[in-house]
């Protein structure tokens, strides 16, 4: 690139007054260089050292450079407030091409310890909504709330499962086989009765090929009927049952709802409305429940290796079931474990096996005949 | 229009292209930083559409900074989340809370929507209070020929009346909505300043009626609806009516917004005798409006079909996967995201732009000469850098 060396026309603003000055650009080359504006206005001639200059990003006008020079203002950035507005060609590419330093970010002293300052108090103090208040509050409402109002909350908690899983007008997936039903409530009452729990206790089946069930608010207790298949023994649903009574009995549904009810909240403030945003907060939902709920779960685990203890039927059946279920699915160790919301799948074999291991004559929980009944629950 | 000429008039060279460009580089850059980049690409955006526009040949610059307003934000946010959290306790311990419950009585359905009404109420004030921050923040920021404007702390003031006259504007049924539009605009304009000269809304807020009237044409076919619907006969002719009706009145929105700020602009004043002109025209703005949302429903309609042929592809994959989280959930899920940012993009730079452009374009003074005497003004270190605003999304595309 060719220095310029004679004057240049170039436009400027002195940062004091609203008037456009017509000056003249000249760069000298003793040391330090500099770039000299001239002109009539006050204040004018005016000298630029090189290494100063610092360009306007962003510019919509890609034919003019507009430039500014670092010092210690009280600007938002450190910059002096006048402009200087060079549409020259050569004199904007020269300058363009050799400085470095031409847009470079300058920020005031303290910067960084300002944003360390309050990035780590933003931390804490959303630690403490997110982590400590949220879910005591949670706890205390999930015992204040009437009960019918629980159970409506569980209601609707079902009817989003439903709808999920294409069931628009509700009722249409729920398996009902009064035959069936008679043993399932059998079964359900005495494993409550045996785990201390004698709060209402509704159980549906839905019709659908996951391998999963879930407690919702109210004493609402779902199986998939793809669970009902995935049993061999009918101490395995009995062992299922158990753990998802231990979630009502310590009412988790109802405080899992509560909690993530508030937590959402704080997220979306915290995300705001960015393109993409939905899925990240998403993501960082079921990372924070994922936390609160792998407790849970490993104290429904508790609860029901003693209600099943009590009834003289064998934990390790849970123990049987899960490892069918590794085979086909894998395990959940390490990082993935973070994401979901149960304890490592290997711990809780090991735990059901340990506990089995203390009965010396378990019985099955019902008869083989009821186990078909309730394998048939959706024909 | 010649009067303009004479004295300053604006024009806007902003492109569709480049806009697009930053929008997508900033926005991907925003995904991918978990939204932290988001108060930069906001920052950058605006340095390119401020560049673009100029008034006399001379462009506007946008002198704020990605870092303030994510230092601002950090505040506001704590602050909110504090203050909505304990709104949500009280409202909690009387036994109201918004949950996605059914309502199953009436009780119930009042309850839900006091409590869900109790929280709009609780946030309104902090939103008009982040609107009037987030103007005073941007004006702080913005500069021409060198010099700053400025804006004047009055948010609470400011959120306070405009609570005020929205209330009225809603139990009059809309009737006094210019009594809303003009005072909020002349609280707003009387506490703005380019230097050291000071803006004045002058006028009346009975004269923004004729501004009205295509709200009431529109107003009237509903009410006609209403009539022949209770009288008798078609029940169609009334849906028909009706229909009729809202299209009026939303045209009639787009007029009324552009005739009020052509009232209010012609009305203002910088300094002691600096006026302004324009001459925005509703049928222009509605074109644009229409050619644009075409042109990017076209777009839509073929990246969705693109992502709904990869998703029918990896479907079977997904559902054999046993529901845990595979590569082909991450893959569409991204497809998702980069259309989104594509559509918000196109919508910037084809609609937002365009319109935004015709409006600088027949906007200007008619007599610059006092120019002269305005000088610098104090820099504003504009605190919370709108960051309530951002915390609670008010504000619109730029």
């Amino acid at each position: 690139m060719r220095r310029p060396d004679g004057p240049v026309a170039a436009v400027f603003f002195d940062g004091r007054t609203a008037n456009r000055h017509d000056v003249s650009v000249t760069i000298h080359w003793q040391s330090p260089p500099t770039l000299e504006i001239t002109g009539q206005a006050k204040g004018l001639p005016l000298r630029w050292p090189l290494g100063d200059l610092r360009g306007l990003s962003d510019q919509s006008d890609p034919d003019t450079l507009v430039v500014t020079r670092l010092a210690p203002t009280d600007d938002e950035a450190p910059r002096d407030p006048a402009r200087l507005i060079i549409s020259d060609p050569s004199l904007r590419d020269w300058i363009r091409h050799s400085r470095p330093n031409l847009h470079r970010k300058d920020v005031f002293k303290g910067t960084a310890l300002k944003v360390l300052g309050r990035g780590a108090a933003a931390l804490v103090a959303f630690g403490l909504i997110l982590f400590v208040i949220l879910p005591r509050l949670a706890d205390t409402l999930a015992v204040l709330i009437p009960p019918e109002r629980e159970a409506a909350l569980g209601a609707a908690t079902i009817r989003q499962f439903e709808l999920f899983f294409g069931d628009e007008d509700g009722g249409s997936l729920r398996c009902d086989n009064s035959k069936a039903q008679a043993v399932w409530d059998d079964m359900a009452t005495r494993m409550a009765a045996s785990g201390g729990y004698n709060g209402p206790l509704t159980l549906i089946v839905l019709d659908h090929p996951m391998v999963n069930a879930f407690a919702a608010p109210g004493g609402h207790v779902v199986f998939f009927q793809g669970m009902i298949d995935a049993a061999e023994t009918p101490d395995e649903l009995a062992a299922v049952l158990s753990h998802e009574i231990g979630h009502v009995a310590a009412r988790d549904p109802t405080r899992l709802a509560l909690r993530s009810a508030g937590t959402v909240g704080i997220l979306g403030l915290i995300f705001g409305d960015f393109t993409g945003g939905g899925a990240v907060l998403i993501l960082a939902e079921q990372l924070i429940n994922a936390s609160y709920s792998r407790e849970a779960e490993a104290a429904a685990d508790v609860h029901a290796f003693e209600a099943l203890t009590a009834a003289n039927i064998d934990a390790a059946a849970l123990a049987d079931l899960f490892q069918r279920l590794r085979k086909i699915y894998g395990d959940s160790d390490g990082l993935i474990a973070h994401f979901v919301s149960h304890p490592s799948l290997g711990d809780r074999i090991a735990n059901a096996r340990a506990v089995g291991d203390q009965l010396d004559d378990p019985r099955p929980v019902i008869s083989d005949a009821d186990f078909d009944i309730i394998k048939a629950t959706c024909d | 229009m010649t009067d303009i000429s004479a004295g300053l008039k604006g024009s806007y060279s902003g492109n569709a292209n480049s806009l697009f460009k930053l929008y997508f580089k900033t926005s991907l850059l925003t995904v991918l930083t978990l939204g932290i980049y988001r108060f930069w690409a906001k920052t950058r955006i605006r340095k390119y559409i401020w560049s673009s526009a100029s008034a006399g040949g001379d462009t506007f610059e946008y002198t704020g900074t990605g870092l303030e307003k994510f230092l601002g934000f950090l505040v506001a946010v704590v602050i909110l989340g504090v203050y909505l959290g304990l709104v949500q306790m009280v409202l909690f311990y009387f036994g109201l809370n918004i949950f996605a419950v059914e309502p199953e009585s009436v009780e119930e359905a009042i309850a839900q929507m006091a409590a869900f009404y109790l929280t709009v109420l609780a946030i309104m004030p902090l939103w008009y209070f982040a609107r009037y921050r987030a103007r005073r923040y941007k004006l702080a920021r913005t500069r021409w020929r060198g010099i700053r404007f400025g804006a004047e702390p009055a948010a609470w003031g400011y959120a306070i009346r405009a609570l005020g006259f929205q209330l009225l504007t809603i139990v009059t049924l809309g009737l006094l909505l210019p009594l809303q539009t003009f005072k909020l605009e002349k609280f707003v304009t009387d506490r703005s300043w380019y230097g050291s000269a000071k803006f004045h809304q002058e006028g009346k807020w009975t004269e923004l009626y004729p501004a009205m009237k295509h709200l009431f044409v529109g107003a009237a076919f509903v009410v006609l609806a209403a009539v022949i619907a209770a009288t008798d006969s078609s029940i169609q002719f009334a849906l028909l009516t009706m229909a009729a009706g809202y299209v009026w009145a939303l045209v009639g929105f787009v007029y009324y917004r552009i005739k009020s700020f052509e009232y209010l602009t012609h009305n203002k004043t910088l300094g002691d005798q600096m006026r302004f002109r324009t001459a925005p025209r509703t049928g222009h703005v509605i074109k644009i409006a229409i050619f644009g949302g075409l042109a990017v429903g076209v777009v839509v309609a073929i990246l969705f079909g693109v992502i709904g042929a990869i998703l029918a592809a990896v479907a079977p994959g997904l559902i054999a996967g046993g529901g845990s989280i595979g590569p082909g959930i991450v893959i569409v899920a991204a497809l998702y995201i980069l259309a989104l940012i594509t559509i918000n993009g196109l919508t910037l730079s084809w609609i937002t732009q365009r319109i935004l452009g015709h409006v600088i374009r027949v906007t200007g003074s008619p007599e610059a000469s006092e120019l002269a005497q305005i000088e610098q003004r104090e820099a504003d270190r504009g605190a919370d850098a709108e960051g309530f605003a951002d915390a609670l999304d008010v504000g619109g595309a730029f």
